[in-house]
């Protein structure tokens, strides 16, 4: 407990409103493990959300700005911990945008010990959650990029993994800064990795930036889509489901559809709609993959040879369309999939 | 020389006093009067005349008036100056040893029953000592001292002081219910971080449904009304061509109709602007008739001459003859 005199790790804490404010007061101390007991302290006390808001209020920030510069690499690991502790609340969020931390955070990217850059990805992970972290985080998005293609060499999974999501989230935002640094390419590599976690965020990250007429064009033209076919076949529900995601989006446009009609993957959509006799939570997890395989099975049913195959296979979108089926949102998909299957020109009044 | 510092004031308002130690000065033990006399500013304060001696209890108690009475003062002056007057009254009047004889010399000389020699030379004796070397000795014993006082003893027995259990039930109630409290509300925060991030996932996936709808129509409505553009140029390429093609086949007609009897009234026109000539008939005109007209002008030309020639002769001779006429009238 922090604190306690038998801790010799920790600085000890003074009582009720004095313990941040004195804890403060011992970082500016010039020995070196005076500073790290009251950081480990200090981290202990700032999972509260009361001493979040103290220490916002009490103007403390600047103070980590200066530590973030020390030499001592444990010093600077420590003090993006506790910003990190300080982004777990809307408050502490707030005022670090406010207080531009930014460029100190971005410095201390490239450092040199790696618990350090963790701590700085985890920290902008966090940041993107509201959407004001994530506009102004839009800038450093070039340099995430970068990061991800250096860090291949250091193989950090979990930075990796964290540098991918912060990116899916700002791409949420705007996809066009991602989209121009060949954002695609970066993340048609990271597809084919071997751990669960990068690929569910790349295939995340490669969905977000679909979204947006460029970013369609280049997952066609950058030969995505047979790695994404492959993917569909992934043991992770979560990769399957966002794989389905990029191949809906890229059905849209006519390039998409026919690299997709060649690539044959009308069938696995179909062979993934299909799954009967599943349990019941299997069912909840499977819902979006679901739903994103009935999406592009319509992307798909506007081009003739789509339409002329899946025509044959009506019968069983039909069943996912009745109202056998619990999920309001799989029906409606299925009802929409099936009217655009069997569209025909004089079907409808207007053209 | 005795330095004393200033009373000053502390900064608590007491009085305080200082003053240097001062080594004291040695003197041999029978006092001589000392060589220089050394201005001291300190005195014995046995012969201080400021301090007040023998019995105060009939003292006369100075006035502490700032001014004191001027009658006073001259009665004092005047008390002063006849006790000194009195006093030289009585020494003059005072018996003194008369002075020695002529020869003589007054002389000190004990009357005691017991004489005493007084000399200068104080007697002095050295007297040496010098402590034993140490010896060895046993350790002192332990100085246990007599036992005195009366014993008293005292013991808590148990449940004297308190009951342990009972006591304890509600610190521990306290402790853990607060521990347990706090790790509830923090179990609780976490499930509704969970619960957000469920509902939020939910939500994106929604939403990615619902804008993969929004996009593939925008895409259809693009894709449609691109075709039903192509399709109206089409179509209007084709009503183009058709007009093109009727003006064509009017203008062939006409033209056609124009040219009918071109062909006949250019042949005319040739003839007529002598396009087809007879080839001798062409010849004698172009190089025959010239050369005859010329020839004929030149004949012509030289009768003109001729004539010319004859009529100024006969002009000449006309003239010739009238002169003649006249010359001779």
């Amino acid at each position: 407990m922090a604190g306690s005199p038998y801790d010799p790790s920790r600085a000890p804490v003074a009582y009720g409103r004095r313990a941040v404010p004195q804890l403060f007061s011992e970082l500016q101390q010039q020995e070196a493990p005076r500073r790290m007991r009251a950081l480990a302290s200090l981290c202990d006390l700032l999972r509260d959300p009361e001493r979040i808001s103290c220490t916002v209020s009490g103007g403390f920030l600047e103070q980590l700005k200066v530590l973030l510069k020390d030499e001592d690499s444990i010093v600077r690991a420590k003090t993006c911990e506790l910003i990190h502790l300080l982004t777990a609340h809307r408050i502490g969020r707030q005022a670090l945008l406010s207080s531009s931390f930014l460029p100190h955070l971005s410095e201390l990217m490239d450092d040199s010990s790696s618990s350090c850059r963790r701590n700085v990805q985890r920290v902008l992970n966090r940041l993107t959650l509201m959407p004001a972290g994530a506009e102004a985080l839009l800038t450093l998005v070039p340099k995430l990029m970068l990061k991800l293609r250096e860090e291949e060499e250091e193989e950090e999974e979990d930075v990796q993994v964290l540098l991918l999501s912060t990116l899916s989230s700002c791409s949420c935002l705007d996809p066009l800064p991602a989209l121009a640094s060949d954002g695609v390419s970066l993340l048609l590599h990271k597809l084919s990795d071997s751990s669960t976690d990068i690929r569910r965020e790349a295939t995340a990250a490669l969905m977000v930036l679909s979204v947006c007429e460029d970013g369609m064009r280049q997952v066609c033209e950058e030969e995505v889509l047979p790695v994404l076919v492959d993917l569909l076949r992934d043991e992770d529900v979560e990769v399957q489901a966002n794989a389905a995601g990029v191949i809906m989006y890229a059905a849209i446009i006519n390039e998409g559809k026919r690299q997709c009609l060649e690539l044959d993957v009308i069938p696995i959509l179909l062979s993934l709609v299909s799954q009967d006799g599943e349990e019941e939570k299997d069912k909840e997890r499977k819902k979006a993959l679901v739903m994103y395989s009935l999406r592009a099975l319509t992307a798909l049913a506007e081009a003739p040879q789509g339409r002329c195959l899946l025509l044959e296979q009506l019968p069983l979108l039909g069943r996912r369309s009745e109202a056998a089926e619990e999920d309001q949102d799989i029906r409606r998909n299925a009802q929409n999939a099936v009217r655009v299957i069997t569209w025909t020109p004089c079907n409808t009044g207007d053209l | 020389m005795a330095f004393v510092s200033p009373t000053k004031r502390d900064q608590n308002g007491s009085y305080t006093f200082s003053s240097r130690p001062r080594p004291v000065e040695d003197r041999s033990k029978y006092r001589e009067p000392p060589s220089e006399q050394t201005q001291s500013n300190y005195g014995n304060i046995m012969y201080d005349r400021r301090v007040v001696r023998g019995n105060t209890y009939a003292q006369q108690i100075i006035p502490t008036t700032a001014l004191p009475d001027p009658v006073e003062v001259q009665r004092q002056q005047e008390t002063r100056r006849r006790t000194v007057a009195a006093k030289r009254a009585r020494e003059q009047c005072r018996t003194r040893t008369p002075e020695a004889l002529q020869g003589r010399k007054h002389i000190d000389v004990q009357t005691d029953l017991y004489l005493e020699e007084l000399s200068d030379v104080i007697v002095a004796s050295d007297i040496e000592c010098q402590t034993d070397a140490f010896l060895d000795k046993p350790d002192t014993p332990l100085f246990i001292p007599a036992k005195s006082g009366k014993d008293v003893e005292t013991q808590i027995e148990e449940g004297e002081l308190f009951d342990f259990d009972t006591e304890v039930q509600a610190l521990l109630e306290v402790l853990v219910g607060k521990t347990v409290e706090q790790s509830l509300e923090e179990v609780m925060e976490e499930e509704e971080l969970a619960g957000l991030r469920a509902q939020q996932r939910a939500f994106r996936e929604l939403r990615n449904n619902e804008l993969e709808e929004v996009l593939r129509l925008k895409e259809q409505e693009r894709r449609r009304s691109k075709e039903k553009e192509r399709r109206v140029a089409q179509q209007k390429e084709v009503l183009r061509k058709e007009r093109e093609v009727a003006e064509k086949i009017a203008a062939r007609a006409y033209t056609q109709q124009y040219l009918a009897d071109l062909l006949p009234a250019v042949f005319t026109s040739l003839r007529s602007h002598g396009y087809f000539y007879d080839p001798v008939e062409k010849d004698i005109e172009t190089n025959f008739f010239p050369w005859l007209m010329a020839e004929v002008n030149n004949s012509l030309e030289k009768r003109y001459t001729a004539r010319a020639l004859l009529d100024t002769i006969i002009d000449d001779v006309a003239h010739k003859r009238q002169e003649a006429f006249k010359d001779t009238q």
